[in-house]
């Protein structure tokens, strides 16, 4: 690449840059975004909570009546009293018929419950009639229904007459580890390469996040191209900078803007977190924390981090040529779409490779289809960034997906730059594909 | 300085589109390239400005491969181009910046170029008190005419050595038409090198001293204008009075070119036949309002070379 033929690309860089950003629509649809984005972490962590009460807070429910239908005596609900929400309950044992006390509550006596302790086939059930309107919600019922269990769980085993330890042995989990030897007695390590639903719900959502940015950059550097080549902007420019300088300026400067939107967003997602969690008070982890536990980057390091961060770069730059070739190849923004067939097919292929990948991952680990997924250029910029963070690829294989996607992008700038100069002062209809090949041959 | 354009071809796939062309600008003024529609004459333009790959052939100015983006060139395309939707101004700049040209210098020229073309109004437009300027100072609420000047601008901007105006002046009024035609005097006057493609021959004819005639892709004529006019002869006649005199020119033998209801455009051998016609109309009184032997315009000298062939 002579330096005269990328000449002036700063130039077409801080120019595009800066009217991206002042143009209305870029500036509407951010806003729209940060809104959407600030708002979406109180929702979320509304939907999650399901309305929940703050644990503390003192329950709206004043007596329990107690209808023990079981063998097991009267049971002692003191315990259930210690907690802050529930200390001015008073449990009173039903002295009159069902009908009675439900009929009560339910027309005059709406803070209270009635609590029915039965034994069907070896089973014990706990329910819990309140009143059907009244103070009394459904989340008061919830947290008291799973005070009462936890209380009554530890009263039945006390009645059998077990010691707490022996209760933390019975319900302790069974952790089974099957090894194998081979002849010579040396065990046979077999890696579990599967990933967990956590870790499949990181990697899926930044393949959806880096999808997005390649669309909406891509988009955006296709319709610049094309707007310039309408509104024949394109012939001026190019008495002052090659083609080639050209559409680098622009891949840049749009991937830029988009990178800053979504950098923003993201930091808006944190901020917007954080402040979700202090204003709910501390009632359960903050949404982000629910989503990513910590223990899924047990891997992460700044190599990883340095690798994940250049295949994105290297995938956006792909799909931005490959969307600045698309917009060559039409005259008129109306043809754009169609322009765009081939770059949709790549970007959205390549994204769904990549989910079927992080699909297997989860299901039975990695196999000849994923290690093609992480290789394959047009995929790896999906789903690689995503496994590189959770530590499910190893780095010869990072590198080689590194090489591969480097060797596609200049195999790509070459194609580009042999035609574009040709197609940039196209006028007529959309060239296709074919005729690309051909042009790439005879210029 | 000289601009040397040496055995330029260009073709896409077997359709030849400039075939073999050869011209020559050594001394400051404005060379016209003529051709119909599809002649080859903005290819060769995009050629020269290095926005298209030649297949064949050199561009040379000073002696030395013209690279567009090192020599300070300006460009006025056929088909106009602005940004719809950004500022006038912001884009004028870009131009210039493009072009190498300060910030400062810039904005001196876009004032100077504004006030000449009397377009301030819509690249610094007015701001009210409490409101935002108007919408004025996009391309999109601005007329063709004033576009085009915009544009003029931004072919002018750097102040350039060389000059390329493709139909410069086609679609404006004729008050525009003669502002334009002002400020390109205005250029010759500085010692700038320009090239012009037009279709208006008495334009060309006003400005140019040499010309090319391109048909498809080759050059039909070419040389100085008046040379060329000169080699023609003066053959051209036009006589008009205030009687019939078609039966003098049937005697004579002279070929009618035009007729309209006072005048004759005739077509004669050389002067000596003219002044044997002219005599012989004096000589039987024929009252006589016009007699005109002239070499051929421009516009005749085109129509012969290139007027049979059909528009592509």
């Amino acid at each position: 690449m002579k330096n005269s033929n990328i000449a002036g690309w700063k130039d077409v860089f801080s120019f595009t840059f800066i009217q991206t950003m002042k143009s209305k629509t870029f500036i509407i649809s951010y806003v729209i975004l940060i809104l959407i984005v600030a708002v979406s972490m109180p929702v979320i962590s509304l939907i999650n909570s399901g309305g929940k009460e703050d644990a503390n807070a003192p329950s709206p429910i004043q007596k329990v009546y107690v209808n023990n239908q079981t063998t097991l005596g009267d049971i002692d609900f003191s315990e259930v009293l210690k907690e802050n929400a529930f200390r001015h309950i008073s449990f009173e044992i039903m002295q009159e018929d069902y009908d009675t006390v439900s009929n009560r509550i339910e027309e005059s006596e709406q803070t209270s419950v009635l609590l029915t302790i039965a034994q069907t086939d070896g089973m014990y059930s706990l329910d819990l009639v309140k009143a059907s309107k009244g103070p009394v919600k459904d989340n008061s019922i919830a947290l008291l229904g799973d005070a009462v269990a936890t209380q009554f769980e530890k009263y039945k085993i006390n009645t059998l007459g077990i010691t707490q330890e022996q209760a933390a042995i019975l319900y302790a989990p069974v952790d089974t580890k099957v090894s194998m030897l081979d002849v010579s007695g040396a065990p046979i390590v077999k890696e579990d390469t599967s990933i967990s639903g956590s870790e499949y719900g990181f990697i899926y959502g930044l393949l959806f996040v880096v999808m997005m940015v390649n669309i909406m950059a891509s988009t955006q550097i296709a319709t610049s191209i094309v707007t310039e080549k309408s509104t024949r902007v394109i012939e001026y420019l190019l008495t002052s900078v090659k083609p080639l300088a050209l559409i680098i300026g622009k891949v840049i400067a749009m991937l830029t803007a988009v990178l800053l939107q979504i950098v923003s967003l993201v930091a808006v997602a944190f901020i917007s977190n954080k402040v979700s969690a202090a204003i709910s008070g501390g009632n359960g982890k903050d949404v982000i924390t629910t989503y990513l536990p910590a223990n899924i980057f047990h891997s992460l390091n700044i190599v990883n981090i340095i690798f994940c961060i250049l295949l994105i770069l290297l995938g956006m730059i792909f799909y931005a040529t490959l969307a600045g070739l698309a917009g060559a190849t039409v005259s008129r923004l109306e043809e754009l779409q169609e322009g765009l067939q081939l770059f949709m097919f790549a970007n959205v292929g390549g994204a769904y490779i990549g989910i079927a990948a992080a699909n297997i991952l989860m299901a039975s680990g990695n196999n000849a289809f994923v290690t093609f997924a992480f290789l394959f250029p047009l995929s790896s910029p999906f789903i690689l960034p995503g496994a590189i963070l959770v530590g499910k690829v190893s780095i010869p294989l990072v590198a080689a997906s590194l090489a591969l996607l480097l060797i596609f992008i200049v195999l790509l700038f070459k194609f580009v730059a042999k035609i574009f100069e040709t197609l940039i002062l196209h006028n007529g209809n959309k060239i296709k594909i074919k005729e690309l090949i051909k042009l790439s041959k005879t210029v | 300085m000289s601009l040397s354009v040496k055995n330029l071809s260009k073709s896409y796939g077997d359709k030849v589109v400039v075939d073999n062309l050869s011209f020559e600008i050594n001394e400051p003024g404005v060379y016209a390239l003529l051709g119909t529609n599809g002649a080859g004459k903005t290819t060769t333009l995009r050629i020269i400005l290095g926005m298209l790959a030649k297949n064949e052939g050199e561009v040379l100015w000073n002696g030395k491969p013209l690279d567009p983006v090192r020599t300070n060139v300006g460009y006025l395309a056929e088909e106009r181009g602005l940004y719809p939707k950004y500022s006038l101004l912001d884009q004028l700049l870009y131009f210039a910046k493009l072009r190498n040209v300060s910030k400062s210098t810039a904005m001196q020229r876009i004032k100077y170029w504004s006030d000449r073309l009397e377009v301030n109004e819509y690249i610094f437009p007015p701001k009210l008190k409490g409101k935002k300027s108007s919408k004025a100072n996009r391309a999109d609420q601005l007329s063709k005419g004033n576009q085009q000047k915009i544009q003029l601008m931004a072919a002018l901007i750097s102040d350039p050595e060389l000059i390329i105006l493709d139909e410069p002046i086609s679609g404006l009024d004729p008050v525009n038409t003669d502002l334009f035609k002002s400020i390109i005097k205005e250029e010759i006057a500085k010692n700038k090198f320009l090239i012009m493609s037009s279709h208006q021959m008495p334009t060309i004819e006003e400005f140019c001293s040499d010309i090319t005639i391109m048909n498809r892709g080759k050059a039909v004529l070419q040389g100085n204008l008046n040379e060329v006019k000169k080699s023609y002869g003066r053959v051209n006649l036009f006589v008009k009075s205030d009687v019939d005199i078609a039966s003098y020119i049937s005697s004579f033998g002279l070929a009618i070119v035009n007729k309209t209801p006072s005048e004759y455009h005739l077509k004669v051998q050389g002067e000596a036949q003219a002044m044997n016609f002219l005599a012989k109309l004096i000589g039987d009184n024929i009252p006589i309002v016009k007699f005109e032997l002239r070499e051929p315009s421009l516009h005749e000298i085109f129509i012969e070379k290139v007027g049979d062939i059909h528009e592509e």
